[in-house]
């Protein structure tokens, strides 16, 4: 069973931010939210990468384990999704997020969040596939249309890869063979120290 | 006057009385057995389902992925 990933080329990401601009365009996200970013080391200076960063839809989602109203679930296609009509903004999902994915619209008053909204892996929500309601709520269901996320499908780099996780990994490990250095992957030496050989 | 006084008085415990009271009430009248368990969100089937399919376009994404 194919599990759904998204995966960021550092070496080839330019922080072009076409991504942040797909994803906003094609699932109408409000203002203020972005569902994906990309985030900058070393701006300017020797070593400078870029990262596009989104909702990594985490095997073990710690967002789905301190939502204190059981918001979350896990498709088949292992997307992590949740219920606007459930979540009470809260705002637990966002501290328990490594990757700070949930995102809230701000619209009511006295400080309140409003409905958490995240990246959907352009999968939709709980309503009907490719429904008004869906759309209105979630955004664009591009799983069922039998695409994949535009941001990844958009990326002129090719440094955002999207889909099949056994996939992606290989076109990846291939583009590692033919540069001919490490791994090329953000924080691979923090993580593996310098013995590690690729 | 100060009968008067007295008199608000009175009228004012007799109403946070018959409010405590109701209270009360309400709170007995629901029996045990009404009370309905909190559920977790449990997804269906259909939300939960596969939706990914390596389509012709799915494929082409991939293809181009490689070079």
């Amino acid at each position: 069973m194919a599990r759904m990933k998204f995966l960021c080329d550092a070496d080839r990401c330019i922080e072009c931010n076409a991504c942040v601009t797909a994803c906003k365009n094609e699932n109408d996200v409000p203002w203020g939210i972005n569902r994906r970013r990309v985030v900058t080391i070393n701006d300017g200076k020797p070593g400078e990468r870029s990262i596009s960063m989104a909702c990594m839809h985490c095997t073990d989602a710690p967002c789905a384990a301190v939502c204190p109203v059981d918001c979350f679930y896990v498709t088949v296609d292992k997307v992590v999704l949740h219920s606007k009509d459930l979540c009470i903004g809260c705002g637990y999902c966002f501290y328990a997020c490594p990757f700070g994915a949930p995102q809230y619209p701000k619209v009511g008053n006295f400080g309140s969040r409003g409905k958490m909204d995240k990246c959907t892996f352009c999968a939709g929500g709980p309503e009907a596939d490719l429904s008004p309601a869906e759309f209105q709520k979630y955004g664009s269901n591009r799983l069922a249309e039998g695409k994949l996320p535009l941001c990844a499908e958009m990326c002129s780099t090719k440094s955002l890869l999207a889909g099949d996780g056994d996939i992606i990994a290989k076109i990846y490990k291939e583009r590692v063979v033919k540069r001919g250095y490490g791994s090329g992957a953000w924080g691979w030496k923090t993580a593996y120290k310098e013995t590690v050989a690729i | 006057m100060s009968e008067k006084k007295t008199k608000e008085a009175l009228d004012r415990r007799g109403f946070m009385k018959v409010v405590s009271l109701g209270g009360a009430a309400a709170a007995a009248s629901v029996a045990p057995g009404v009370i309905t368990p909190a559920a977790a969100y449990d997804p269906g089937k259909e939300e939960t389902k596969q939706r990914y399919r390596e389509t012709d376009h799915v494929k082409a994404f991939y293809r181009t992925n490689g070079y």
